[in-house]
């Protein structure tokens, strides 16, 4: 008939209690066990307030709050009480005399982490997008995307340039980390992430947005040294904080490796220059046919007036294949080569020719497809196998495809010459020994299965490295054991004071997008050098950007969606042509393209309990992905309310809003809506929260344990405040969730000072009063917001119609 | 075999006296005990008898119901209340309904009495008001005990006052539940609060509440009356007294309901009720209502008590006994008790929530021939982790079918993971894709 269980019932009123005896302030008190230190209580404390109370602070909760009745819904907080024969939840358990706790074991362990592993089963959401942390730039993914989906093109390309200048350039020619950790995959395929910030700025290509509002000048000068993808970058952000940047290039025109490392078919030059020509638009200059070392030098720069110096010089340097005879002549330097091609110079490989390509990079692939495109039989030779090129699994089938001879596992033994000019290259079969120091597998030559390739031209494009030679020790700057710039590692100045180092030239031979990347954390440390800052403090505080943080991935329930193809070149159509292969979007299709983005950005990440618990107690995987549609709920948002958006599929029915609009605030506006597995917390009839009796004062946004209820953005207002009808009841001060109101310790008073002198209520009381009382604030995770501190100045007492 | 006849103290047989009017109910000594223990009992004294008795809750709990009153009695709050559950939770038991519409003297004076002796001056009756028959004769009753002064202030002219009022709810299989009602009653949400604090000390309007089951309360006017040795003389030596059981001979049959000692064996029960379950036609006897636990014809003779049964893994619970026929998946069975419940929870705390709801989605994969070994690993998993995470009774007993059916017909699981066929040949494919584990943390 009724539904009980079984649990043992303590006779309380016979058992012989204790003395109660009284602690140091006179309170009644008693003690209990909890974890073997013996504690003292109040009488009428719960387990968890105890515990709180004398620093045992590892008892997770998500439903309780200080000022809230306990309701236990959460049960995260469950412990051992010694005679219970269930673990009972700490927040609602009255501490008892004597009590013996066990806050923490394996099955509570287990017992907690099954209910947030339920918890997360239903989380229709997402934390934190992994795209924008795998991006060395971090660009804000989801937002451009969502723009994009909305057919806001210019707005994208203006939301991309806050942390990357060329998201044209780059569009085509970046390898696409953040693909590669889009959560799509999980539910279908990836989302063509980098090609959509590539549409976006084609559309404004010719009037190009800037970021921000450029700043007024500074009158400071930033000489950069490389006008390469890094040096570009942070002339770019330099400029948009208001100084003076000069490039100074070795090249005759701008753009570095992208210029002459990036053959035209994946990047035509007309489309970047015009990328380009915002910079100049914004006051850049460009000196070009300078080098290094050769036209002038560091103190050079100085001695003109700069106030520092960005060294982003890149790796123009091939490496040697370090095996007899590649003197001969017919070895191409594959970085003269590329640039060759570019700058329209005759190239050493004809129609017919038959090239060896060795090297299984970008640079090798690129080498591989301009020879290809130059009517040339090529052979590309790589020491390793598919999965250890540094080039992409796109890159590697469409050399293919295009025609090249792919050869794993083989390395070169010697250049073959006849008469000093090459005719083939010997090589030896691989396999696969022990992983080396990069935990790629090191290649061990097979003996005896050498063999002889013919050809007239060898291409090695096995690296590159830093041109030493244009630093001489006078210059202050060190070099690294592996021949690159040595930099403090987050704010990026070499040895020699306002001299910064960034891109290839720093880290070595890198992709384009992490040169961008460093690029901007210059601009950033040089901006901050030239205003004087203390350079270990920028150190400190780049390095707690740069953070890779906790992330927690849910996979939630979500329709398959096909990814829209990037329609390409046909293969027939490539040979011999060096036209764009990617042929870019229709409108359509970019907006289709982008609305596939699960938006996996929820603006609580980081303040949310319920990630930090899941994190913390290592739950790695869901058992419960992928059922039927009715396993699975999946909300409308609410967004009609001006100050407070409702989001319920983040909603874990805590029931803090509930309790905290109902007990503390009074309009009383969610509720418990629904039964069993479709309980969700709600408004009343479930209508928007506009309609209810909503006060907008954001205690449950302040409760909210997950993203559930977040705060819009808003505009503060200025509040008047009829004094002469308050009665100093308190209540506003009880109520501010946010600790703007206090009140002193007669407990007379509110007052508000958020415009600085504006303050509008003194008492004589107030204006005496010895030291200012902060009202307790709630102590968690997204409430544990600094206390303001109020500002009670003792003004002269003064009329209230003043 | 127990003589069952003896045993009829609550129950009306057809053949009895219409006892729902006041005149007919005071033909058979009804409100003597009331009067006797008003006029010639301490509260105390009262408490005193009904704990010598051993009148244990009907509820389910099984806890000694003068206990609990002590300690309402002897808290030092001014204000108490007593609280009479009259609400079958589970809709299919008409044990509350039959007491209410045949006895409704019999529970008002039960409930008088309770009052009396915890010191109560306000007492609820909380029943289900989709059968309105039986909250029209309890208020019918009512209406006439309070104009002979039975019910109200100075009752029967001493200084004892006790109003009575009766609440009708429809809120599904949680209104069962004790800490539900005192929502209720204070116009909350019907959802359970966690004990400890037991009402008792800690109830309706934060007062020392006295809670019973109808069926307790309705024991008392005879224990008062005949004596505490009187009663025990039917029942078991741990439990006295008898117990009122709603029996189904099949899921879809008229149910029977009759009134049997504590301590008769399942067997001697069904006889009792007209049946005779073989191995050949019968797969399962679940004792318990929709959180019962199945017991195989081989354990017919475990005695009708709150521990043997919970040792079998059955529960006193809703006070049903059901046939299920020889036909049954007991894999499907436990499905469908698993769905049913994960609707009926209130939704509060997340074991009970989401757990349960994993559960049935688990089961219905593998009643689909989706399963894999590693289901019956989580469902074990999720039989302890419900129970022991869960906030109420509700949740602590959700998984008693679950556990039951792995634990007497763990062939009827394997068969369908390993053979991929139902052992009966009657379960249908009711989902299609199973659940997956995916790896959620980088």
């Amino acid at each position: 008939m009724a539904i009980s269980i079984r649990d043992n019932f303590f006779l309380t009123s016979q058992e012989a209690q204790p003395p109660m005896v009284r602690n140091e302030h006179g309170h009644p008190s008693f003690t209990l066990t909890v974890d073997g230190k013996t504690l003292q209580a109040y009488e009428g404390q719960t387990i968890l307030s105890v515990a709180i109370d004398n620093g045992i602070s590892d008892i997770p909760n998500l439903c309780n709050d200080e000022k809230l009745e306990p309701t236990s819904a959460c049960r995260m907080c469950l412990v051992h009480v010694e005679g219970a024969e269930r673990p009972l939840p700490s927040c609602n358990t009255p501490a008892e005399p004597g009590m013996v706790v066990t806050t923490n074991s394996d099955e509570l362990f287990h017992i907690r982490r099954t209910n947030l592993e339920m918890m997360l089963s239903d989380h229709n959401a997402y934390c934190q997008p992994p795209c924008q942390v795998d991006c060395p730039t971090h660009i804000d993914i989801p937002g451009y995307l969502e723009l994009i989906a909305q057919g806001e093109m210019k707005e994208a390309a203006r939301l991309v340039k806050e942390v990357l200048p060329f998201p044209f350039t780059l569009g085509l020619t970046c390898p696409a980390p953040c693909q590669k950790a889009c959560r799509r995959t999980l539910v279908d395929e990836e989302i063509a992430i980098c090609r959509m910030h590539g549409h976006a700025a084609e559309t404004c290509l010719l009037d190009p947005p800037l970021p921000y509002v450029q700043d007024p000048p500074t009158g400071k000068k930033v000489a950069v040294v490389g006008g390469g993808p890094s040096g570009m970058t942070a002339a770019f952000y330099l400029a948009m904080r208001g100084h003076y940047c000069k490039i100074f290039d070795m090249q005759p025109q701008a753009g570095g490796m992208l210029r002459y490392g990036i053959p035209e078919y994946r990047l035509p030059k007309d489309m970047m220059d015009r990328e380009f020509a915002q910079l100049w638009d914004m006051g850049i200059d460009f000196q070009a046919n300078v080098k290094l070392g050769r036209d002038f030098t560091i103190d050079d720069l100085f001695a003109q007036g700069f106030d520092a110096v960005y060294l982003a010089i890149g790796c123009w340097t091939s490496n040697d294949l370090r095996v007899p005879g590649e003197d001969a002549e017919g070895v191409v330097n594959a970085i003269r080569y590329l640039g060759d091609k570019v700058e329209g110079k005759p190239v050493p490989v004809k129609d017919g020719d038959e090239v060896i390509v060795i090297g299984g990079g970008f640079t090798a692939f690129d080498c591989t497809r301009t020879s290809l495109r130059l009517g040339a039989k090529v052979h590309t030779m790589y020491r390793r196998g598919r999965t250890e090129m540094g080039a992409t699994t796109e890159e590697v089938e469409d050399g293919e495809a295009e025609g090249t001879h792919l050869q794993l596992y083989v390395s070169q033994t010697r250049v073959v010459s006849e008469n000093g000019r090459v005719t083939g290259v010997e090589f030896q079969r691989n396999k696969l020994g022990e992983p080396d120091a990069s935990g790629r597998r090191r290649p061990v030559p097979v003996p005896g299965s050498e063999f002889v390739l013919n050809c007239d031209t060898v291409i090695p494009a096995i690296g590159q490295a830093v041109d030493t030679s244009v630093l001489d020790d006078a210059s202050g700057i060190k070099w690294t054991k592996w021949k690159t710039i040595q930099t403090n590692p987050h704010n990026f100045m070499s040895d020699r004071e306002g001299v910064f180092a960034g891109g290839d030239c720093q880290m070595g031979a890198k992709t384009i997008i992490e040169g961008v990347a460093q690029g901007k954390l210059n601009a950033r440390s040089i901006h901050s050098y030239l205003m004087g800052e203390d350079m270990n403090e920028v150190a400190r505080r780049l390095e707690l950007e740069e953070r890779r943080p906790d992330l927690f991935d849910i996979v939630p329930y979500k329709p398959v969606e096909p990814k829209v193809k990037m329609p390409m070149l046909p293969y027939e159509q490539r040979e011999k042509s060096f036209g764009l292969i990617e042929m870019g979007y229709l409108k359509e299709q970019a907006q289709r393209e982008a609305s596939r983005c699960l938006q996996c950005a929820c603006p609580a990440a980081g303040q949310c309990d319920l990630q930090k618990y899941s994190i913390e107690h290592g739950l790695a995987d869901n058992r419960f992905h992928d059922g039927e549609p009715s396993d699975y709920h999946d909300y409308d948002l609410d967004l009609s309310h001006s100050f407070i958006l409702r989001d319920p599929n983040k909603c874990i029915n805590c029931t803090q809003c509930v309790r905290v609009c109902h007990d503390v605030i009074g309009p009383d506006c969610y509720g418990m809506f629904g039964k069993g597995f479709d309980t969700i917390v709600s408004t009343p009839f479930n209508v928007s929260l506009h309609d209810t009796d909503c006060v907008s004062c954001g205690a449950c946004v302040q409760v909210c344990p997950t993203g559930s209820l977040m705060m819009a953005e808003r505009e503060l207002a200025r509040y008047s405040f009829a004094l002469d009808r308050c009665i100093f009841c308190g209540d506003c001060v009880e109520v501010c969730p946010h600790g703007a109101l206090g009140e002193t310790p007669n407990f007379e008073l509110s007052f508000f000072n958020r415009f600085g002198e504006d303050v509008t209520l003194e008492k004589n009381d107030l204006a005496n009063a010895p030291d200012y009382l902060v009202r307790q604030r709630l102590p968690r995770g997204k409430k544990a917001l600094p206390v303001m501190s109020p500002l009670v100045r003792p003004l002269p007492a003064r009329s209230i119609r003043d | 075999m127990p003589k069952f006849e003896q045993s009829h103290r609550l129950l009306r047989q057809n053949t009895d006296a219409d006892v729902r009017s006041l005149s007919a109910y005071r033909g058979i000594s009804g409100y003597a005990a009331l009067e006797k223990a008003l006029r010639e009992l301490t509260p105390e004294q009262v408490n005193q008898q009904v704990i010598d008795a051993k009148l244990r809750g009907r509820g389910g709990a099984g806890r000694l119901a003068g206990e609990k009153w002590r300690i309402v009695r002897e808290s030092e709050d001014e204000q108490k209340y007593v609280i009479c559950n009259a609400y079958d939770a589970d809709a299919r038991s008409l044990a509350a309904r039959t007491l209410l519409e045949r006895n409704p003297h019999q529970v008002i004076e039960g409930i008088l009495l309770a009052a009396y002796a915890v010191g109560a001056t306000e007492a609820y009756l909380v029943t289900r008001s989709t059968t309105p028959e039986g909250a029209t004769a309890v208020q019918q009753a009512l209406q006439e005990a309070t104009e002979a002064n039975l019910v109200g202030r100075d009752i029967l002219s001493t200084d004892f006052s006790c109003t009575i009022n009766v609440l009708g709810v429809d809120i599904g299989f949680m209104g069962g539940e004790e800490t539900v009602q005192m929502a209720v009653i204070k116009g909350r949400r019907g959802m359970p609060e966690q004990r400890p604090p037991f009402p008792a000390q800690y109830g309706l309007w934060d007062k020392p509440t006295a809670i019973n089951s109808i069926e307790t309360l309705v024991n008392v006017p005879g224990i008062i009356r005949d004596g505490a040795v009187a009663f025990a003389s039917a029942g078991s030596a741990s439990t006295g007294g008898t117990k009122i059981l709603t029996i189904y001979a099949s899921p879809g049959s008229e149910p029977t309901v009759v009134e049997v000692p504590f301590g008769a064996s399942l067997g001697d029960i069904l006889e009792h009720a007209g049946l005779h379950p073989t191995e050949s036609d019968v797969r399962a006897i679940v004792v318990g209502g929709a959180e019962g636990g199945a017991l195989p014809l081989s354990l017919l003779n475990t005695p009708y008590d709150f521990d043997p049964l919970e040792e079998a893994g059955a529960i006193v619970g809703s006070g049903i006994i059901e046939v299920l026929p020889s036909n049954t998946c007991m894999v499907s069975w436990a499905r469908e008790r698993s769905a049913y419940l994960s609707k009926e929870s209130c939704g509060k705390c997340v074991p009970c929530r989401l757990g349960v709801k994993r559960i049935t989605g688990i089961l219905e994969g593998v009643v689909s021939d989706l399963g894999v070994n590693g289901d019956l690993d989580v469902l074990d998993e999720f039989a302890e982790y419900v129970p022991n995470g869960s906030l109420c009774g509700f949740g602590v007993q959700a998984t008693n079918p679950l556990k039951t059916a792995k634990r007497y017909w763990p062939e009827h699981f394997t068969s369908h993971i390993q053979e991929l066929q139902c052992p009966t040949g009657t379960c249908v494919p009711v989902r299609a894709h199973r659940f997956v584990t995916k790896h959620v943390l980088p």
